[in-house]
């Protein structure tokens, strides 16, 4: 147990792991907004009445939270160029994984969203004589959108630590330049503990923040009282 | 688009996933009670009195679910002979992984459970002369589990899926076996596919189950 630790070597590679902090936030950003909008899609799929709409949105969003995360980078980067024809590079693959299935996870959000609020909203809605789209937007979704919140963002932290098997792909996030520090440096244990405590802290700083945000928007409240 | 299936090598080769099939019920089997059973004891390290162990279970709790699961099993396996001058297996790296950060997730589980349970049904189970631990047994417990079930059983379902990521350090497992069938026999569309039916098909009972559990509890409540 007398290991003298030494982040000097951490330290002398610091632009590498700068470079891998740059390529987790990017695929993290992208795939965030690209699952939001295919959780979107698929919600209002399956909110739909229609049968042939509604199926297809089913069998995806239960495949993609029924499997590993794991096999979704392996599939869109070793299966689906297959399929297309097109081979993909680690960045797009990643993407394409996690949008995927970060979507499947932001379509049952807001589902849920929508469909807790309940029928009596629209029915006043409409019979004070608001249309459709209106409803939608003036009454539906300021109250479904606070409700939404809480789990959107819980799911969104899942994605962050998600991106971390982009590394499997050979591509340089945060994890898979660590690697490279550390075949470099041989210093694993510095290495390693140094990333698990920048993911750690970043994620315990975004979820203090979400706590915050949660709090003050729960001050000017949409939902009606109880 | 015209690309013929040809699922013939997974077929021919169905023993190595098989056996990968039996590693990953073999982690999972191993990790998931343990966990559950460490989980329990943090959740009551977390009620303890003494202010110290209530941070320390904190601390534990918000550093296994705030890191990636990778980076802990890529610890256990490189980092951590390190410091301790002791090298794991794979197997064991990755059990060290699986159940820290599950027990991790369990103890919030267990904790939020026993939370759940108002006041008055302890006040009422000793009202009518029950001694603590009969009040425990006979009251809060039974309510508690009702109550933990469909989590636990969502908990089951990341474990299982995490035990995909013990690939990573050569675990052979379910999906490091398919990944070397797929690169020995060139169908990766294939091989890759049917690995991720295999899991669908363990995984989605309990999912299935779960949230018919979780409705059924709901209109209960």
């Amino acid at each position: 147990m007398n290991y003298e630790w030494d982040f000097g070597a951490v330290w002398a590679h610091r632009d590498m792991l700068l470079a891998g902090a740059f390529g987790t936030l990017k695929i993290a950003a992208v795939a965030i907004l690209m699952g939001v909008v295919i959780g979107a899609v698929l919600a209002i799929m399956r909110l739909s009445k229609r049968r042939w709409l509604e199926l297809p949105a089913i069998w995806f969003t239960e495949f993609y939270r029924n499997t590993p995360p794991l096999i979704h980078f392996f599939w869109a980067f070793y299966g689906l160029p297959v399929l297309i024809g097109v081979s993909l590079d680690p960045y797009v693959a990643a993407i394409i994984a996690l949008s995927t299935q970060s979507g499947a996870f932001y379509a049952e959000v807001i589902r849920g969203g929508v469909v807790s609020v309940e029928r009596g909203q629209w029915e006043g809605a409409r019979a004070i004589g608001m249309k459709p789209a209106q409803v939608v937007r003036r009454v539906i979704l300021p109250q479904a959108a606070q409700r939404m919140l809480p789990p959107f963002l819980e799911r969104s932290f899942e994605l962050i630590k998600t991106t971390a098997l982009a590394s499997t792909l050979a591509y340089s996030d945060l994890m898979y330049q660590a690697m490279q520090v550390n075949s470099i440096t041989f210093r694993p244990l510095e290495v390693y503990t140094f990333v698990a405590g920048i993911f750690f802290a970043s994620l315990l700083f975004l979820s203090v923040l979400a706590h915050l945000l949660e709090r003050r928007l729960s001050r000017f409240t949409f939902l009606p009282a109880s | 688009m015209d690309f013929t299936w040809d699922f013939s090598s997974v077929v021919q080769n169905y023993p190595v996933l098989l056996k990968g099939l039996g590693m990953t019920a073999l982690l999972w089997g191993v990790a998931f009670p343990a966990s559950m059973l460490i989980g329990f004891a943090i959740s009551l390290g977390a009620r303890s009195r003494f202010g110290a162990l209530r941070a320390l279970t904190r601390v534990y709790v918000e550093v296994f679910r705030n890191t990636p699961v990778i980076i802990q099993l890529i610890w256990f396996f490189y980092a951590f002979p390190i410091l301790t001058g002791y090298q794991f297996s794979p197997v064991t790296a990755a059990l060290c992984g699986l159940i820290l950060n599950a027990s991790a997730y369990c103890s919030e589980i267990f904790r939020g459970g026993m939370a759940s349970i108002p006041n008055g049904q302890w006040e009422g189970a000793r009202a009518v002369g029950m001694s603590h631990a009969q009040a425990l047994r006979r009251i809060i417990v039974p309510q508690v589990l009702a109550r933990m079930l469909p989590a636990f059983t969502n908990r089951g379902i990341e474990l299982a899926k995490n035990t995909s990521i013990a690939s990573v350090i050569a675990v052979q497992e379910l999906m490091y076996q398919g990944r070397a069938l797929s690169s020995a026999y060139y169908h990766p569309l294939e091989t890759l596919t049917t690995v991720a039916v295999i899991y669908f098909v363990l995984i989605y009972p309990g999912a299935f189950w779960a949230s018919r559990f979780e409705k059924r509890f709901a209109l209960r409540a």
